[in-house]
Order: C-alpha cells, then sequence, then structure tokens
C-alpha cells in the first residue's frame, strides 16, 4: 500500500507542475492554451532523445546525464514555446485555443512519424533513470524526493514572481491588454515571457514523468492530457497555485480512485462495463464542481 | 489554509478507507489481473477482448479453480491512456498483490507497464495484444528477465506470411498500405524486406492515419505506381473504406490482407463480387477443433461471434497463465514465470480450451503430470523471449465463407524465418 501512495504522490506531483504552469499561462497571463500536452511532449520526449544510450537506429545519440538531458529539454521546450509564442502572437482567447490545439496535434504527430528522431510509433524504450542502482524502494522515494523539492521550488519561484511587480503586471494584461499598453507596458514581451515560463513548466513536468516510467510514445500524448491539466486547474482554483497543486491532486485521484471504487463495487458481470461508468462518474464530478463551486476548491471568491 | 487542511484529511481518510478494505481482502488464493482498454479509442474492441478474458476465467473455476481456489480477476480500465494503464498496474501490484497480468491493448500501455511495473516488480505478464517488436528487442538486451510474454505473434510472423502469399501467387509490384500506428509500422517494413528477399519487389508503402472518413488520397498515391497486387495492413474499419475505395478507382483485385480484416463483416462491407482474388494471413490452426471449441463457448457466452482482433489470444493469455498458476509450486513472480513455459512441454499430454479441456490439465497438473496447452490460437510455444512462433495461414473466399488455402506449417515458417532473415 505503502508503495503506491509513494507512486501517486509521485505522479500526482509531477502532474501539478504541469497544472502551475498551465496557471501562469491562464491563470495569471490570462492566455488560453488548448495545446498543454504538446509542451510536455517536447519536454518528455526532449528528455528521452537526449539521454537515451546511442544506437544505430537514432539520429541523436548524446547520451547525458539525467540531471543535464533535464535541463536541455526545459532549453528546447522554451525554444519551441517561444517559436509558438511568436507566431500566435495577435491571437486571443478561442482563436488561440484553437492554435495551440493544432499545435499540439502536429507535435503528436511529428513524434509518431520522425523515426530516426524520435523512434516514431514504437516509442522509447530504456531512458536512463537516476536512483535505479537503489532498487525498486529507493528509486521511488529518490524520485519521489526529488520531484517534491523540484514542485516546492516551482511554488516557490511562482509565489516570488507573483507577488513581484511583474506579476501584477501579467494580472493587469489578464484583466485589460489596451489599458496595459496605455499605460507603456511591453505587452508582447510579457505575454511571451509568461507563456514561455509556463511552457517550460509543462515541458518539466513531461520530462520527469518520462525519467519516472522509463519509456514514452506517442499514444502517451493525446489531447485527453489537456483535457486533464485543464480540468485540475479549474477545479483546483484558477488563479491560484495552492490550487492548481490540489486541483492535479484530487482530478488524478478521481481518474485513479473512479477506477479502483468501480471494481470494488460492481458484480463481476458488469466489470467490463466498468469502464464506461468510470468515464460517467469523471464527468459528473467535473460538472457538479462546476455547477457548485466554480472558483474551484481552493479560488478566490474575488479576483486578486 | 483550512480548507485545504479539510480537503486534504478527506482525501487521505477516503484512500485509507479504501486501502483498508483491499487489504482485509488478502489470503493465499491467486488473483489475475488485467488492464485492458475498455474505453477510449481503443475501447470498442477492448471490450470484447475483456469478454473473451473472462470467459477463460470461468471456465476455469468451473473446471475446479487453481490451487484449491477460484480465482479472482482484478480487470482495470486503462481508457486507452498508457499513464491510466501505468497506474492501475501499480495498484494491482501493489494493493492488490495480483499473482500476474494479462491483457495490455496497444504498445504504449505495453511498453509502459512492463518496463515500470512488471520487470522491477517480478510479476508476470502476458500481452494478448500488442505486437510492438521493440518489446522483442527489450527481452534480448535482457531487460525484461523473462518476466513478459505475449500470445500475439509480433510483427515478424505476420510479415513472413505476407511474403510467402505474395510468392505463392507470382506477384512482381506489390504496394504495401498501412496504417500509421504502432501495429502498422510494425508489420510493413518486415513485410517489405520479407517479399523482397523472397523475390518480389515492393513498389511502394503507403501509411495512413485511423479514424479517417476517406482515403482517397491515399489510394490514389498507391495506385500511381502501378502495382500488380496490394497488401493490406489495417483494421477492420478502414480496412473497409480503404478496399472500398481501391476497387471503385479502379486498383487490381489482387489483394492480400492481415488477420485483423479476418471478418464476414468486412467482406460484407467491401462486397464478395470483388474479392473473389483476394487471400488474407493468420494464425495458423485460427480454424482448427481448439479454434472451434473456443468459437462455440464464447457465442454461447455472450451471443456474438467470436470475431475480432485479440479474443483468441486473450482468451489463451488468461487460460496459459491460470494453467501456469496451477502448475507453479509457489505463487510467486519467478515460479508462475517458469511454469508458463512448462505447461508447454512438448512431452505433455495435450490439453485444449473450454470447460473440459482445462479441466484435464488442471487435473492432470495436480496429479504432477506434464501438459502442453493447445489453445484457441492453435498451438503455440514461448520462445526465449517470451514471442510466440505458431504455423500460419493463407484464407480465402469461397462461396461466400472464409475457407483456409493454404497451411504454412511450423517448420516453414522457420525456414522462412532463415531465408528473410528477420
Amino acid at each position: 500500500m505503502l508503495s503506491y501512495l509513494i507512486f501517486f504522490v509521485t505522479v500526482a506531483s509531477i502532474l501539478s507542475i504541469a497544472t502551475l504552469g498551465l496557471n501562469l499561462q491562464w491563470g495569471v497571463s490570462g492566455q488560453f492554451n488548448a495545446g498543454v500536452v504538446g509542451f510536455v511532449a517536447v519536454g518528455g520526449y526532449g528528455l528521452a532523445i537526449l539521454t537515451m544510450p546511442a544506437s544505430e537506429q537514432l539520429l541523436v545519440r548524446l547520451n547525458l546525464p539525467f540531471g543535464v538531458g533535464l535541463a536541455a529539454s526545459l532549453v528546447v521546450c522554451a525554444l519551441v514555446a517561444l517559436v509558438v509564442g511568436l507566431a500566435t502572437l495577435r491571437l486571443r482567447s478561442d482563436y488561440l485555443a484553437i492554435a495551440t490545439f493544432g499545435i499540439a496535434t502536429s507535435i503528436q504527430l511529428l513524434a509518431n512519424n520522425l523515426e530516426p528522431l524520435t523512434g516514431g510509433s514504437r516509442g522509447l524504450v530504456g531512458i536512463p533513470r537516476p536512483f535505479e542502482t537503489l532498487g525498486p524502494r529507493g528509486f521511488a522515494l529518490g524520485y519521489l524526493a526529488m520531484v517534491l523539492v523540484l514542485l516546492a521550488a516551482v511554488y516557490a519561484g511562482l509565489q516570488a514572481l507573483l507577488n513581484s511587480p511583474w506579476g501584477r503586471v501579467q494580472r493587469a494584461l489578464r484583466e485589460d491588454e489596451t489599458v496595459c499598453a496605455a499605460l507603456g507596458k511591453n505587452v508582447v514581451r510579457f505575454r511571451l515571457t509568461a507563456f514561455v515560463l509556463g511552457a517550460m513548466l509543462m515541458g518539466l513536468s513531461g520530462a520527469l514523468y518520462a525519467g519516472f516510467v522509463g519509456t514514452t510514445s506517442p499514444s502517451e500524448f493525446m489531447p485527453i492530457m489537456t483535457f486533464q491539466i485543464w480540468a485540475m486547474l479549474i477545479v483546483g482554483g484558477s488563479g491560484n497555485n495552492r490550487g492548481a497543486i490540489a486541483g492535479s491532486f484530487v482530478i488524478w485521484g478521481l481518474w485513479t480512485f473512479s477506477g479502483i471504487a468501480i471494481v470494488s463495487v460492481l458484480p463481476p458481470h458488469f466489470q467490463a462495463q466498468g469502464g464506461a461508468v468510470q468515464a460517467i462518474l469523471i464527468g459528473l464530478i467535473l460538472v457538479v464542481t462546476l455547477l457548485l463551486r466554480p472558483r474551484g476548491l481552493l479560488g478566490a471568491r474575488h479576483a486578486t | 489554509m483550512t480548507a485545504l487542511n479539510r480537503w486534504c484529511a478527506t482525501g487521505v481518510a477516503a484512500f485509507a478507507m479504501l486501502g483498508s478494505a483491499q487489504a482485509l481482502a488478502q489470503d493465499a488464493c491467486p488473483k489475475l489481473g488485467g488492464v485492458l482498454a475498455l474505453t477510449g479509442a481503443q475501447g470498442a474492441i477492448g471490450k470484447v477482448i475483456a469478454d473473451a478474458g473472462r470467459l477463460a476465467l470461468d471456465q476455469v473455476n468451473k473446471a475446479g479453480g487453481v490451487k484449491g481456489c477460484q480465482v479472482e480477476f482484478a480487470l482495470r480500465d486503462d481508457t486507452s491512456q498508457p499513464s491510466v494503464g501505468v497506474d492501475a498496474a501499480r495498484y494491482l501490484v501493489d494493493v492488490q498483490k495480483v499473482s500476474a497480468i494479462v491483457g495490455l491493448v496497444g504498445s504504449g500501455t505495453a511498453l509502459a507497464v512492463v518496463n515500470s511495473v512488471s520487470v522491477p516488480n517480478k510479476v508476470p505478464t502476458i500481452a494478448c495484444c500488442a505486437v510492438t517488436p521493440t518489446l522483442t528487442k527489450m527481452a534480448q538486451e535482457g531487460k525484461t528477465d523473462g518476466y513478459f510474454f505475449r500470445t500475439i505473434p509480433t510483427a515478424r510472423t505476420t510479415a513472413l506470411a505476407h511474403a510467402q502469399a505474395v510468392q505463392d501467387k507470382g506477384y512482381k509490384k506489390t504496394v504495401i498500405m498501412y496504417i500509421n500506428n504502432d501495429f502498422g509500422i510494425g508489420v510493413a517494413p518486415d513485410a517489405k524486406k520479407a517479399i523482397e528477399k523472397l523475390g518480389g519487389k515492393v513498389v511502394d508503402m503507403v501509411a495512413y492515419n485511423e479514424n479517417q472518413p476517406s482515403y482517397r488520397s491515399e489510394v490514389n498515391k498507391a495506385l500511381a505506381a502501378e502495382p500488380d497486387s496490394l497488401v493490406l495492413v489495417g483494421l477492420s474499419q478502414d480496412g473497409t473504406i480503404i478496399l472500398r475505395e481501391w476497387f471503385s478507382l479502379g486498383g487490381t483485385p489482387n489483394v492480400i490482407l492481415h488477420n485483423t480484416l479476418r471478418s464476414m463483416d468486412v467482406v460484407k462491407g467491401i462486397g464478395e463480387r470483388f474479392l473473389t482474388k483476394a487471400v488474407g494471413i493468420d494464425n495458423g490452426q485460427a480454424s482448427g477443433p481448439t479454434a472451434e471449441t473456443f468459437n462455440k463457448d464464447f457465442t454461447a457466452a455472450y451471443n456474438r461471434p467470436a470475431v475480432g482482433p485479440g479474443l483468441h489470444t486473450m482468451y489463451d493469455a488468461v487460460a496459459v497463465t491460470l494453467l501456469a498458476m496451477q502448475a507453479a509450486p509457489k505463487l510467486d513472480g519467478p515460479s508462475i514465470r517458469d511454469a508458463l513455459r512448462a505447461v508447454q512441454d512438448p512431452a505433455g499430454i495435450e490439453v485444449g480450451p473450454g470447460v473440459e479441456g482445462l479441466k484435464k490439465g488442471l487435473d492432470a497438473l495436480k496429479a504432477g503430470k506434464k501438459i502442453r496447452y493447445v489453445g484457441a490460437t492453435g498451438a503455440f510455444r514461448f520462445d526465449k523471449s517470451g514471442d510466440v512462433t505458431g504455423p500460419m495461414l493463407i484464407w480465402k473466399l469461397s462461396n461466400g465463407e472464409i475457407v483456409t488455402e493454404k497451411t504454412i506449417t511450423l517448420d516453414q515458417m522457420n525456414a522462412l524465418e532463415q531465408k528473410v532473415g528477420l
């Protein structure tokens, strides 16, 4: 039981880093990114490609150590986000959403087809992981510790940013861009920095998950993950970093425990239908949350 | 802060309650874990595959169960998302303490589960529906410690069968159309290599994405190479659309179909009169007496024909795992892993599917005798990488029925493998 708890907390914490990134983009800066999974994919594949042991089938054979690979994948993610951000500079709300959704789908298809780079649909197996020499228990605890430390660092950094003049400009941008521009703020620079920083956090999340599981494949990065991270932010309370983390644990817990609850409650003949019941349960809880507590679990009653 | 504390407390309490409920249910009886895609993109085929697995489990329980217990089937849905599948597998192993995991639809889930749950926790995993050659490579590099098995032939065996069909018919300019996912991309390059090694020529390879309403542009691209034959590697829905468009655009009737297209639904969807020259490949003895037993039992239990991907392989995965659990001296990972090969002892008593067959097998094992399980997919053997090789067959349409044109025996398959060098 304890080992499952460690596993659950590790995965939920990894996902909350992505949710914090989305909170920076949407909750603080007001940019509707519907392509979250694309940046997660760039981070995950970035780490995998850079750290995989050399093989004739792969183009990139750097085999970098985990820490260096992690940092490098963040840089790659930042570059991709910069390109995307510049390309979508003029787009707002729905248009930004459609564009980012399309970009995320394209990234997934690129991963599926660029075989020499990404291993194609076969995926990449054997991503070297830190703490592996400590045995299964040591690996689990070591990785959990590393993820929690990173999560705490990200949270502290974001809180500091939010309470700074930069954070105040972002929130002002979210409310009314024209006023900010009239006051002489460089709207482009502020939008881009929030977008890129948020995307880097999503990439960090993807890289940490790929390192945790040790394999990655294109089927891990389908649009459903964007929906999951959005749900985590909305249910937790958008605009609030603690809400983002809480929402991640709640929604990921919902996703996993609805499966467990179904298995425990349903009689054996209906087990095969359990999956459908699980989907209904998840949808129901999301709708109920939105109806009864639209500001989310920890969202503020009034906009801060 | 208090709101957060309240939510944390509720979460931990709920978790603890669920956890203790599961922990109380532990005893010495074996539990079988299943991870299948019951909803999501692969949900449509996953649900039926779950039924096939459940049939095997019910029959084993009716035949007396394993080690004197009725085996419990803990089936989890991975919603076609690998991360959910990994979490489900983790829960099955850590909390529900299953002795083995079966299922795994799709290579993404299979890779993630095998790599992060099965191997570190020494849990034998028998996949029914993942054909990726990456798992074979992992096993060859020693990364699976022998804990990974699959009852579905890898891309390699089906590619060899396609090549044999091309050679038999004397086709000289073949085009391969394949679905652009881990399944199609696994088979197509091997098929090309095999066809060319046997003297044929592949003039083009055209990939197509799944779940599209029309494939005219891909079909036109394939036809532009002026082929005299088509090898189609795809699933029934997209395969039907492609073949309809192929024939309507004047494509040759010389088509060779993958075993996923071997069903009367597909034939009716295209039109029998176009498929007079069509052949297909499938696992050998997918129409022998053992397969017939399974087909009858499945139809009797679920009121639908035993047609569709993964049914026979899932039944065999569950059956052979439960037999191995009976044969294993202890219910731990290494013992079951070794027993999985032991229940296919070439000198053993032949044992088939169905309640009677499984009862015969279980009784023989209880008496300390050796058995050889011949399942719904025929007489299969796990090789040292956990893959199965077996005879293949070439089928065709005759008088509105799918019949076997030719069987490629196990020896012939081995010879082909040597010649092609796959």
